[in-house]
């Protein structure tokens, strides 16, 4: 009998036990796990651009995943990402992305949505030495901090405006007159000053200059302006619904030009489905589309597969935010691997050091951590289809000019 | 010759936001509830006007009547239903019900169809009308001349049927008109539905001429909270010359100061009418 209950007791210590030891055994099982973390606005204004990134950052892990993981060090690593939504509040954005550092033990983090967010959580990253990658952000003011943890994988706004000025006046010296309408914001400001800078330096000539306010639900005034200058070029700077509202106007409105340019929306494929007729011919820019054709040493391994991969997952194609985000996880993977470790400082050399060919372009970052291997293409919607003008290398037609 | 095209623009913009806000109007005008929905319900006209057009071939302006009463039955079941409880409280109280209820819809409708941006490309739009100099883009002239049909037979309406009586006079006097045997809470949840009726219709409209997005039910009601100052609460010519001063002052603020200061300019005379003239442009003191 006390021999029965002493053994039960035994038995039953030697279970606590071995609980114990799985349980304390837990952080050495956390350890095979990379935690990520992504605060995101996944509510709110900036939502579907959240929601965007999302889907970058999952076909990522789950490609990692199926593919047994990230080795490093002789160790095979499980991707977790943590997600939180900010609602679209910058201020909680920075706050999320200390709690994933500090709560969660996230050991990398992918930025927020946006130059703003961005350069206001990269403090953060930089405070607690945590390699941040961020897929939207372009605006010179995050690069110029000389911090070290930040790199983003959209170039500066100066490479979405000088390969088109030049492409242009190279192919028709009759381009002459140019004029330009910007929303009121910061990176749609931003790169239309930059093209205006641009198209000065090819000597051509801005007729006019407009600036709208965010939300503007009328462009008449603007359109009628511009029509009274005569222009040979028509810009337009905003997002994909301002562009929509902004190219009907214009045809309502009896303004034409050789050149219409309109950033950043033609590239998603929303904008030729619903603008229709109207779309064709439209110039653009973007920093990466899924007709350029890359091959890489990342997990995607080429463009193609990558938009194979996309069309599975997602169905349809990946707009350059998508895609964008998923390469944040190719390299970040690439650096894991080439530093043979997952501890932040180190993985923070190897992307700093990176120079690498991957499905998204070739990835090689500047001090600042801005990339600066990239040739964002200039585009052309042809019969509903983005067309590459620009870089040679990729280019799959040439510029063609609305008539007169 | 350039200030003609502004004009036209102008009176185009101004009767499209007339159809933006008479709704509003009315509603905030006689049962005092500012109608946070408001927006949104102009996109749900918008969604119904499209879905019409991509699967049944349907044109907006046909979509008109379907949409409208659709928002007609979700506005009569939402007053009766619900505001109706709290109509009588301070205006803050039915302000955040509505607000809350909005956040429902908006929503419900960004899981539904998503934030991505549609819009009805017709198969053949009117194109654009040339008067010398002056271009008339076809499609939002007819969505024009359609808004302010819809607004002179609300107006009709109002003036010459009993139940429009009815309205007016619960407008005026909530108690005199339950002592002279009107049943107000039946006319509340009328009048809310003519609202959304207006709105729905508003949206069907507009389907042609705007992006269709849950994102935009916020631009519209920022227009029609001020074409309904402007112009006076509860009053429909106030809301009609609001609106279309409001387009005027746009269009012409945008060519001589720049689009981007034609909003400020806007609430900037806003802000000087309210000292000036707090009821608005045609509407009465006491029915605020």
């Amino acid at each position: 009998m006390l021999t029965t209950k002493l053994s039960c007791r035994i038995a039953s210590v030697v279970v606590a036990i071995g609980v114990a030891s799985v349980v304390a055994g837990g952080p050495a099982f956390a350890q095979d796990v990379i935690k990520v973390g992504a605060p995101l606005p996944l509510t709110g204004a900036v939502s579907p651009e959240g929601l965007k990134q999302k889907r970058g950052y999952d076909i990522w892990a789950e490609a990692a995943n199926a593919k047994g993981g990230i080795k490093a060090g002789g160790k095979t690593y499980r991707v977790e990402i943590v997600y939180t939504d900010y609602a679209s509040n910058t201020p909680r954005a920075v706050q999320s992305a200390e709690r994933m550092i500090t709560e969660d033990k996230v050991q990398f983090l992918f930025a927020p949505f946006g130059s703003g967010a961005t350069k206001a959580a990269s403090a953060i990253s930089e405070k607690y030495g945590i390699p941040m990658l961020a897929p939207s952000a372009s605006s010179a003011e995050i690069f110029n901090q000389n911090f070290k943890f930040i790199f983003s994988t959209l170039t500066g706004n100066e490479t979405v405006s000088v390969p088109i000025a030049k492409l242009v006046t190279a192919k028709n010296k009759d381009i002459k007159r140019v004029a330009i309408l910007a929303r009121n914001d910061l990176f749609p400001l931003a790169v239309a000053q930059e093209f205006e800078k641009a198209v000065k330096a090819q000597g051509l000539e801005v007729v006019t200059s407009e600036r709208y306010a965010i939300g503007t639900m009328d462009h008449s005034a603007a359109i009628t302006q511009m029509r009274a200058a005569r222009p040979d070029w028509v810009y337009a700077s905003g997002y994909i619904n301002d562009l929509m509202l902004i190219r009907r106007q214009m045809n309502d409105l009896g303004l034409k030009a050789q050149v219409i340019t309109l950033i950043a929306g033609p590239a998603y494929q929303e904008f030729a489905k619903t603008v229709g007729p109207l779309a064709e011919n439209i110039t653009t820019m973007s920093w990466w589309h899924p007709a350029v054709r890359y091959k890489g040493k990342d997990i995607f391994g080429s463009t193609e597969a990558f938009n194979a991969a996309w069309e599975k997952k997602y169905g349809g194609e990946a707009d350059y935010i998508e895609a964008g985000s998923a390469a944040c996880g190719a390299i970040l993977q690439m650096a894991i691997e080439a530093a043979g470790s997952v501890e932040p400082a180190k993985v923070r050399d190897a992307i700093a050091a990176i120079d690498a060919e991957t499905f998204y372009g070739r990835v090689k970052f500047a001090p600042g951590g801005q990339i600066n291997s990239l040739q964002p293409p200039v585009l052309q919607l042809v019969g509903g289809k983005p067309v590459v003008l620009w870089p040679d290398a990729i280019k799959s037609g040439e510029l063609r000019f609305l008539p007169k | 010759m350039i200030y003609l095209q502004i004009a036209a623009n102008g009176l185009v913009l101004g009767g499209l936001y007339a159809c933006i806000s008479v709704g509003f109007s009315l509603v905030w005008g006689v049962l005092n509830v500012i109608n946070i929905l408001h927006g949104t319900f102009i996109v749900l006209g918008s969604y119904v006007a499209y879905f019409g057009y991509a699967h049944a071939g349907i044109h907006p302006f046909f979509s008109i009547v379907i949409a409208g009463l659709v928002l007609y039955a979700l506005g009569y079941v939402l007053q009766a239903g619900i505001i109706n409880r709290v109509v009588t409280a301070p205006v803050l109280i039915t302000l955040t019900l509505t607000f809350g209820l909005d956040l429902v819809l908006n929503n419900a409708m960004l899981v539904a169809f998503t934030a991505d941006y549609r819009a009805v490309t017709l198969a053949n739009p009117l194109g654009s009308i040339e008067i010398g100099p002056v271009f008339l883009p076809g499609d939002r002239v007819a969505a024009m001349a359609l808004a302010l049909l819809l607004t002179v037979l609300l107006y009709r309406l109002l003036r010459d049927s009993s139940i429009g009586r009815a309205i007016v006079a619960v407008r005026m006097d909530r108690e005199a008109a339950t002592l002279m045997g009107v049943d107000v809470k039946h006319i509340n949840a009328v009048t809310f539905a003519i609202g959304a009726f207006m709105a729905g219709a508003a949206g069907a409209l507009l389907s042609i001429i705007f992006p269709i997005s849950p994102l935009n039910s916020q631009v519209f009601l920022g227009k029609a909270f001020v074409v309904c100052v402007l112009g006076g609460l509860g009053s429909v010519p106030g809301a009609m010359v609001g609106g279309l001063v409001l387009g005027i002052i746009e269009s012409f603020g945008s060519y001589w100061f720049g689009p981007e200061h034609a909003v400020t300019l806007s609430f900037g005379l806003l802000l000087v009418l309210l000292f000036v003239r707090p009821s608005g442009l045609l509407g009465r003191r006491g029915y605020e």
